[in-house]
């Protein structure tokens, strides 16, 4: 059939568009008062905003006190995600293509233990890890949460660049050494530059994990300096003397727009990734 | 036969060493942090060893007697105090007589000892006898000895001879680190406060994962798949925003809906409902919410999963089936839920796991509230190790609870391993170098 | 049961695909739609059995109007190219399908197929899955499939595609056998010449979207409408020569071929034209002697084929029964049966 797989005729799809329709509303609701409530003001008891204000964006300009400069925490999610984002991409790229591709011993072995891990609820570590960091004095400091949050990750990443390599016919390689390239050379000038959409998915996909990361850093790294966005919102939210969900929602948007940036220009690329690296 | 190996070895180390410091090493130091029952009291590195007022009350079963005598101060003439007395510039006969007359006794109680003082040929004043008696006052209490010998040493100089049984009791009473103990695994075992705990656990788990991961997932994937393309994507990416909204936003827009200022209230005050925190104000709405906030993130995994596979399902078998007569529900039950057993084996397998192991959104929502009504199992852990409101972290009774899940989860994961037979993805490098 | 299409058009989005077409099948006629890929064929499979609705026009089966039934009611049955047999279930299940989302009892089910897949000859592989099956088990499942809830009408779409060329020999008949025990209206929808002439009673052949000729098959090979239905009946396939009109004759582009032929009588000179010379009225038989040199030679067994180019360069086909005297670059001079050959005016249609 030349043209593209449709519905059905028999079927109409409105009455399931309409179900889902009225299934995401509240969704769409709570998405769009985000975005909202931080332009406006709202009288106590409406729904409808009646006045426009900026009031809940200066935290831009103004240094709340008690609580570090929003510049440098955004600096410090900035520098979070972006180390971890290299640190995956470097260290996974390599592991995949042995597990894809290479002769080692214990393969098979090291590949269970890369799938085991990856389903693993790897949180649960977070007591023993918290100890660890004590003990080696990497504890609120960033480099030690970025090492942490890069390793939970890595068996996903990993597994996702061996089903990536996989991918890539054998038949370039052989080519390769054939013409007298050295393994390494062949994966680095042969095979890499053929799975860089793959790489890339990847390196957004860590971005946006690590910027979204709370848990972690909250743990590991709850200390003024190294706060990074999460770890400010939620500290936010919790501090009862200055409830206000305009601010709130306004350190929201300022966190959450490039996520949705990244995701509405790359959200096929993402949506592969986000079906849990099911693709083996 | 070595290029491969030694590149391949060489480009695998750093995954290696990464995922063996902070993936397997935490493993086994969570299971040996569970042997021991640290906390912020015990600290993390050693200890020393103490005669606290606590360490008296754990005597008191096993050794009464000493208990009580350790508690009260001893008094003994000893060379240490004679050289503080000499210097202290009163009149020289009374340290001279003390050595003479008194060295190396022990006296019992501060009564006992100013009794003999103030019998001393020069005659102290009442005020005199007391600043001396001060100076041989020779009690362990609150004292702190950096090895158990020197305690030990110290406890035979006041005069109690102890039998080593008795030293090992005595040992254990006082030390302030941590030690080795299966403790935890018995309060687990044991206390309802757990047993509560592990109930909600399994709640929460079976209710999310069977509403929402399968369930609700199934039904956006069927939905959509009865859809134009376009519009299917629109709502596809509607319902991946709360997977891929960061989790502290997410969270706080659930909290504004269901604050007491939030939408829900607003909205009900309109039909002359008074406002109330809908997240926080009976246990039944705390557990509503809960599984919502978790569900709606949770459905976007399984929903993408489904829809791939009701993709990969060839158009003919939905032409054929409706051409069959089949109606909509029928091609569902017959021809597509039969087709999509392994994805929701797989779906339902993983996200176990990361609903046991995930306590981010319960922790930002309802904080195991109201009261313990929503504290699972893994919040539950961290706020014992953690984060708790008296301010003594138990990370060693933490580390037992986490242990549990970490052998719930290398179970299930070995489980999934074996289900989705790893070693049929595992082919032969096609070149042998 | 007649089906009758009815100005039937069909587009998607901004592509009409078909436009006011106009077919009527017979009852107990088997029908072959022929064609090119992309002609417009499958969409018209497609709209007889309701997975695609017609964007105007038409549909009646006898005198029912199934316009704008859904398949489901349309009582059709439909063996699809890839056989959409059902992985997860049985060959019984199969089968046994359309009845059962009928709602049919059991017992009866399991009666009726029986009964079908013995008319079929695979009764006994009941048990089995489709992937425990060959192609042609798999072909005959999804022919008792389609057969066993007596449907109007029967639609096969491609069904001999997947298969080695030995089963679809078989299978050709096989399928004719039983649409002749059953006496179901069906239509074949096919790109394969061979099996449309065939199988079927009549074929229609398609073109972008529109009906070029209806006609039994030797009708159809025999007295071509246009240039397109004599180029695609017919295997070895019809040389062209072009050429022009001159004094009632067929005239080639240097001259040296000129044909008589009572069809340009009145045609006035320097017209252009084609000649189409089916490959078995060149040869050792005809009237016209045609002087070339063989450039290709192959034979296939029984027959040899041979191509011949003209001195102006356009190329004869000839296919004799085998002999061992002529070999690439031999001069020859054959003979062309003129009254066997076809003219085309230059828009293809037929003089």
């Amino acid at each position: 059939m030349a043209e593209k797989p449709q519905p059905s005729a028999n079927f109409s799809s409105l009455p399931v568009i309409l179900l889902l329709t009225l299934f995401s509303l509240p969704l769409v609701l709570m998405y769009a008062y985000l975005f909202i409530d931080t332009i406006s003001e709202t009288p106590v008891g409406s729904l409808i905003p009646n006045e426009f204000t900026l009031r809940h964006w200066s935290f831009l300009w103004q240094t709340k006190t008690g609580k570090p400069n929003i510049w440098l925490v955004t600096l410090n999610t900035f520098i979070f995600a972006s180390c971890i984002t290299a640190v995956i991409l470097t260290v996974a790229s390599m592991a995949g293509y042995v597990l894809s591709r290479l002769n080692v011993p214990a393969r098979g072995f090291f590949l269970a233990g890369v799938m085991v891990l990856h389903a693993f609820p790897s949180v649960t570590l977070i007591i023993a890890i918290f100890i660890v960091l004590q003990y080696i004095g990497l504890y609120n400091s960033l480099i030690g949460v970025i090492l942490v949050k890069a390793a939970i990750d890595l068996p996903l990443g990993i597994w996702l660049m061996k089903g990536f390599y996989d991918t890539v016919p054998w038949e370039i390689e052989m080519a390769g050494i054939v013409d007298g390239a050295s393994r390494f050379t062949v994966w680095r000038r042969l095979v890499l530059p053929q799975i860089k959409p793959a790489v890339m998915a990847l390196g957004l996909f860590s971005f946006l994990t690590g910027w979204s990361e709370f848990i972690l850093p909250q743990v590991l790294a709850p200390g003024a300096q190294v706060q990074v966005l999460s770890v400010y919102l939620a500290s936010l939210i919790i501090d009862d003397n200055n409830f206000d969900f305009g601010t709130f929602k306004a350190v929201g948007v300022f966190y959450v727009v490039p996520v949705l940036i990244l995701y509405v220009f790359f959200q096929k690329h993402l949506m592969n990734i986000y079906g849990g690296g099911t693709k083996g | 036969m070595r290029t491969s190996r030694t590149l391949g070895l060489f480009m695998i180390a750093p995954a290696s060493i990464m995922i063996f410091l902070f993936f397997l090493m935490p493993v086994v130091l969570t299971a040996i942090f569970a042997m021991t029952n640290m906390s912020t009291a015990t600290g993390i590195s050693g200890g020393a060893w103490q005669v606290t007022q606590a360490a008296v009350n754990r005597l008191k079963t096993d050794l009464p007697e000493l208990a009580d005598g350790i508690a009260e101060p001893r008094f003994i003439i000893d060379e240490e105090g004679l050289k503080e007395l000499e210097t202290l510039k009163l009149k020289p006969g009374f340290a001279a007589e003390l050595r003479a007359e008194h060295m190396g006794e022990v006296y019992p109680s501060r009564r006992e000892a100013e009794r003999v003082i103030k019998a001393l040929k020069d005659r102290p004043s009442t005020r005199e006898v007391k600043q001396i008696s001060d100076l041989f006052n020779r009690s362990v209490l609150n004292t702190r000895f950096e090895t158990r010998d020197e305690l030990m040493a110290n406890l035979k100089k006041l005069g109690f001879d102890l039998t080593p049984q008795q030293q090992d009791i005595v040992a254990r009473a006082t030390y302030t680190g941590w030690i080795w103990t299966t403790d935890n695994f018995r309060i687990i075992s044991s206390s309802p406060d757990m047993a509560q705990i592990f109930f909600n656990t399994a709640f929460y788990v079976s209710v999310t994962l069977l509403l929402f991961n399968v369930g609700y997932a199934l039904f956006l994937a069927l939905t959509t798949h009865y859809m134009q393309a376009s519009t299917a994507s629109v709502f596809r990416a509607i319902w991946l925003l709360p997977r891929i909204t960061p989790v502290v936003i997410y969270v706080l827009l659930w909290k504004w809906l269901t604050w007491d200022s939030g939408f829900i209230s607003t909205f009900m005050s309109q039909f002359g409902y008074p406002p109330k925190n809908y997240l926080l104000d009976t246990a039944y709405n705390a557990w509503f919410f809960v599984i919502l906030i978790n569900g709606f993130i949770g459905a976007s995994m399984g929903m993408l999963v489904f829809s791939s596979a009701i993709k990969a399902i060839p158009q003919t078998q939905f032409h054929a089936s409706e051409v069959d007569g089949a109606s909509r529900l029928q091609q569902i039950r017959y021809i597509i839920l039969p087709q999509l057993r392994w994805p929701i084996l797989f779906v339902t397998c993983y996200q176990t796991l990361s609903l046991l192991a995930s306590f981010n959104e319960i922790l930002l929502s309802t904080r195991g509230g109201p009261g313990k009504a929503t504290e699972v199992w893994s919040l539950a852990a961290f706020h014992t190790a953690l984060n708790n409101y008296t301010g003594n972290l138990e990370y060693g009774l933490g580390a037992a609870m986490a242990l549990v899940l970490v052998v719930v989860g290398i179970i299930l994961s070995l489980i999934y391993l074996r289900i989705f037979r790893y070693d049929t993805l595992i082919s032969k490098p096609l070149i042998e170098d | 049961m007649r089906i009758l299409l009815d100005k039937f058009s069909k587009s998607f989005g901004s592509t009409k695909v078909i436009e006011d077409m106009n077919l009527e099948v017979a009852s107990g006629e088997m029908l072959a739609l022929l064609g090119p890929s992309g002609c417009g064929k499958s969409t018209t499979l497609f709209a007889v059995c309701g997975i695609h609705r017609p964007t105007s026009g038409r549909i009646l089966f006898g005198d029912r109007d199934v316009t704008n039934l859904p398949s489901q009611e349309r009582n059709v049955g439909v063996v699809f190219q890839s056989y959409a047999l059902y992985p997860h279930m049985t060959v019984e299940e199969n089968i046994g399908f359309p009845l059962m989302v009928k709602r049919a009892a059991a017992p009866d089910i399991k009666k009726q197929v029986a009964a079908i897949a013995a008319l079929v000859h695979i009764d006994n592989l009941l048990d089995r899955r489709p992937s425990q099956l060959s192609g042609g088990q798999q072909q005959r499942v999804a022919l008792a499939r389609a057969l066993i809830r007596r449907p109007d009408v029967l639609l096969l779409d491609e069904p001999l595609a997947n298969l080695d060329a030995k089963l679809r020999l078989e299978m050709r008949s096989e399928i004719r056998r039983l649409q002749r025990e059953t006496g179901i209206t069906a239509i074949l929808v096919t790109h394969d010449q061979v099996e449309a002439m065939s199988m079927c009673d009549r074929i229609a052949i398609m073109k972008s979207g529109e009906i070029v000729q209806i006609a039994t098959p030797s009708a159809m090979y025999n007295d071509p409408r246009t240039s397109f239905v004599a180029g695609f009946l017919g295997n070895p396939p019809i040389s062209f020569i072009k050429g022009t009109a001159f004094q009632g004759a067929f005239v080639s582009g240097d001259g040296h071929l000129k044909v008589p032929l009572a069809a340009l009588s009145g045609i006035s000179d320097d017209t252009p034209l084609t000649l189409g010379v089916r490959p078995e009225h060149f040869g050792t038989g005809g009237d016209i002697a045609v002087e070339g040199r063989i450039v290709f030679a192959e034979t296939q067994g029984r027959e040899n084929l041979y191509d011949v180019a003209l001195p102006d360069g356009s190329v004869l086909r000839s296919i004799q029964p085998v002999r061992n005297d002529i070999k690439p670059g031999d001069q020859v001079r054959w003979m062309l049966g003129s009254d066997a050959a076809f003219i085309f005016a230059e828009n293809g249609q037929r003089l």
